[in-house]
């Protein structure tokens, strides 16, 4: 059941490479601005807060251009969605034209982060199926930092079956909600 | 009085339809022998609100293994002299007979005899104060004696049911009297709340919420409503089950990658990583006696249930039959373990006797998930799904008994939990 | 992208020193020269760099999902074998109950020869006594008569003050029936009668004994012998049989 993901990796990285050597000077580095304050560390919690990137001045043209190209029907950086098959957590294939893409992206800026969400159809134990989504964004994650992305740019979430995209008991319903979502800072 | 009765023989089987009710309770299949019990009208029943006697016979229905023989209209009172040829021959097993009167400080008292005519043992009785705002429970607790008379086993009329109710996008933790009256709600939010557990007194209830828009886990206090934080980590935290000493939980983790299992002290301290894997570890639930955490993996493959020694130590698969098999509950006895079984593309609740590893399907729905056992381990509580909307069902341990329990119109019902016998 | 401007730094100053003395010591077409040498050579390390790191990378990433492919396959294996370990230990086991059975069965067998040097000295084993009984039962059971019928007149010398007396007898004289060795049932069925009488199965030997007789032909000895049950043993379900027989008998006449 369980595939591995086949992404083709030599391509991919010569890809990267390109996107690095070509966009590495004009890197603006702008300060990214948060809608939403980080995870409110609830009182009592010993666990560490998830760091986010600090509220800064609105220096918002470069800012905008790029969160412009995030999402720029024309670009695969607007392709923000990874769909699984059924009781697995490996991607396809088809996927590494876009991963290779947002490697691309966070290698370029590396001010801005990366949330990645896995999520699952609704069939089965609510459990089993949040540590599903985990792995799902897990191994996008993984994918992402095998082309070099740093860790520290990337959190992983699961938020099993809880969110569903399409509220169907069919399987085109369930296709649609087993996957994992990419969200850049800014959009959480 | 004689209204009220011919209404409780009209509806038998569909009880508990009162205002106040959250949940319906509708037996939809019935032990193969049921007990017939007659259960006269208490005497002075009219001092009270609402009727004592059709709680006690409501609760003795609902569990499937009584049958109701009509008394007749009069009000016996407990200490009546009683011919129990004549109730043999209405074909009554048992009768019970009852007396209310008043007592100081706006209490009542309650004398119940009961007879057990097959058996000719002598008459059992007992005697209750209580206040009219306990009358229900009151009543639960006559329906429990009369049951564990009958049938040896203790009865769970008087526990309770945590379940979440979701309606509107709003999510609300909720606990209900075993009979779905008396509905509480412990905790609202806009967000999922998902797998309650009962802490092995009752008072507390531990809970995952997704407030923070991850998951993370909390401990409510049923007697103060304050809620604290158990597990605030990088990452998920789910899954609570309280270890039987109810001072430690096994949890879920993904501070490292995959979701791992970790027990840890109810304030917080005390983290302890249990099993480690590169696979997905989860649901984790202690035997009755402490000694193993049975839980969920997919280390070989496909999910299946695994049990590892509560302190650490080499894992041992439980389930083989089929390609999932998620959410070990124990029975209170750890002689059996109920779960979710895929079978066929459906999802069903499964018992496995542990001695023989003997597997029955018990429900033949095909989106069950969530069992929980009630505390006698007669019932196995369980969410499913009918016509698209969520529904909680109730199986009997041996597959026969059968009870549908419905939310209120427009809402969905899930994650069951059912609450101890010894309950604040 | 770090070393790309490092060396763009370095190739700066390089230029800068150099500048002041080119007048001095050089060409301007020499330092020309030695300048696109240098940076000939500093790109050619570069891309030698590169590729290297591209190399690398790729070498990882193919590693990477090689592991997950491994990661994967091992859990499979691991499924299987831990599905593989319990049904060996399930076919152990199952194999080691049927041995057992069949132990059982042949020791019984085997015994039945040394019947007479076992009357010698009977041994004492209070669970023998049960057990003897039981194996001869399973023989029945089993639909092997002849072998039944042995233990049971085995069983009826080897423990003579047995409780199972009555019942040996009565399923000796049954096993003996099946085998059509009606004479010697006929003479069980009644020596059950006539010793225990009170025993419950004494009106079903009766009725065994009337089943004996019919079968010999001697059905004059089968009537009189249905109507001792009716009339010794009123109310039970033997009687009833006896009287049912009666019945049929007189009406075949």
């Amino acid at each position: 059941m369980r595939t591995p993901t086949k992404i083709t990796l030599a391509a991919l990285t010569l890809a990267v490479l390109a996107g690095c050597s070509s966009t590495g000077p004009e890197q603006p580095a702008a300060p990214t601005e948060d809608k939403k304050p980080a995870t409110p560390s609830t009182g009592g919690a010993t666990g560490a807060p998830v760091t986010q990137p600090q509220v800064g001045a609105k220096q918002m043209t470069p800012e905008e251009a790029l969160l412009a190209q995030l999402k720029d029907p024309n670009s695969p950086l607007s392709k923000r969605i990874v769909y699984f098959d059924y009781d697995s957590y490996a991607i396809k294939d088809s996927y590494a034209p876009i991963i290779s893409a947002h490697a691309k992206f966070l290698i370029a800026n590396p001010k801005f982060r990366m949330l990645i969400q896995g999520n699952t159809d609704e069939r089965g134990s609510r459990e089993y199926n949040l540590a599903l989504g985990q792995k799902r964004a897990e191994a996008v994650k993984r994918a992402l930092m095998l082309l070099g992305v740093n860790e520290a740019q990337i959190e992983s979430v699961s938020l099993g079956e809880e969110k569903p995209r399409m509220m169907g008991t069919d399987e085109a319903s369930y296709a649609e909600n087993r996957r994992s979502e990419i969200l850049y800072s800014g959009e959480y | 009085m004689i209204k009220f009765f011919r209404l409780m023989t009209a509806v038998l089987g569909l009880v508990a339809t009162a205002a106040h009710a959250q949940l319906t309770v509708e037996i939809t299949g019935a032990g193969a022998n049921r007990i017939p019990v007659a259960i006269a009208n208490f005497a002075g029943e009219g001092l009270l609100p609402q009727a004592l006697t059709g709680v006690v016979r409501a609760d003795l229905e609902r569990s499937g293994l009584f049958k109701m023989i009509d008394p007749g209209p009069a009000q016996v009172p407990e200490n009546a002299a009683i011919d129990l040829n004549q109730w043999k021959d209405r074909g009554a097993d048992a009768l019970a007979l009852a007396s209310i009167l008043p007592v100081p400080g706006g209490r009542y008292e309650v004398r119940m005899r009961l007879y057990d005519i097959a058996r000719q043992n002598k008459p059992d009785g007992m005697i209750f104060v209580f206040a009219p705002a306990t009358m229900r429970e009151t009543g639960h607790r006559i329906a429990d004696f009369i049951y564990e008379k009958m049938t040896g086993e203790k009865g769970v009329f008087s526990t309770r049911i945590a379940y979440v109710s979701k309606s509107a996008g709003r999510f609300e933790l909720k606990v209900d009297d075993a009979d779905g009256q008396n509905p509480r709600t412990a905790l609202r939010s806009t967000e999922p709340i998902i797998s309650p557990a009962w802490s092995p007194d009752g008072s507390r209830l531990a809970y995952v919420s997704f407030q923070a828009k991850k998951p993370i886990i909390y401990v409510h206090s049923l007697a103060t409503g304050a809620q604290t934080v158990v597990a605030n980590f990088k990452g998920s935290n789910s899954a609570p089950a309280w270890a039987p000493d109810g001072k430690r939980l096994a949890i879920v983790l993904t501070k490292d990658g995959s979701s791992q299992i970790y027990t840890i002290n109810v304030d917080g301290s005390g983290l302890n990583r249990v099993v480690s894997s590169s696979a997905i570890d989860t649901e984790p639930q202690f035997s009755p006696d402490g000694q193993f955490i049975y839980f969920t993996s997919d280390r070989g493959g496909s999910p299946q249930i695994y049990r590892v020694p509560a302190g650490g130590g080499n894992p041992e698969r439980v389930t083989f039959e089929g390609s999932y098999n998620v959410t070990p509950r124990l029975s209170p006895d750890g002689k059996s373990l109920a779960y979710v079984t895929r079978n066929g593309g459906r999802f069903q609740i499964a018992s496995m006797d542990l001695a023989s590893r003997q597997v029955q399907i018990l429900t033949d729905s095909s989106r069950d998930e969530s069992p929980s056992f009630a505390p006698n381990g007669r019932m196995i509580i369980y969410a499913s799904e009918i016509g698209g909307r969520g529904v909680l069902s109730a199986v009997s341990a041996d597959g026969r008994v059968r009870q549908k329990l419905s939310g209120q119109a427009g809402g969905d019902v899930r994650e069951p939990a059912w609450g101890p016998f010894n309950q604040p | 992208m770090q070393a790309r401007n490092g060396v763009a730094a370095a190739l700066a100053a390089l230029f800068l020193i150099a500048a002041p003395a080119r007048a001095a010591l050089f060409d301007d077409d020499i330092a020309r020269q030695r300048i696109e040498d240098l940076r000939a050579d500093t790109k050619a390390r570069i891309d030698a760099l590169t590729q290297k790191l591209e190399q690398s990378q790729r070498m990882q990433g193919d590693l990477g999902n090689q592991i997950e492919s491994l990661r994967g396959e091992i859990a499979k294996l691991r499924g299987q074998v831990e599905v593989l370990t319990y049904e060996l230990e399930a076919a152990t086991k199952r194999q080691k109950d049927f041995y057992l059975d069949l132990d059982n069965r042949l020791r019984v067998l085997e015994t039945q020869p040394a019947k007479p040097a076992a009357a010698a000295e009977p041994a004492v084993d209070p669970a023998a006594e049960p057990r003897d009984y039981e194996a001869a039962l399973n023989l029945l059971k089993g639909g092997k008569y002849p072998e039944a019928q042995v233990a049971f007149e085995n069983f009826i010398k080897a423990w003579p003050k047995s409780n199972f007396q009555p019942a040996a007898h009565y399923w000796a004289a049954s096993a003996a029936f099946q085998t059509k060795a009606y004479s010697r049932a006929a003479e069980l069925y009644q020596q059950l009668y006539a010793q225990w009488p009170a025993d419950v199965r004494a009106p079903e030997a009766l009725i065994g004994l009337a089943n004996t007789q019919q079968v010999q032909g001697d059905a004059k000895g089968a009537k009189k012998t249905l109507e001792t049950v009716v009339a010794q043993y009123p109310g039970t379900s033997s009687a009833d049989t006896a009287r049912q027989r009666l019945k049929q008998m007189a009406s075949k006449k």
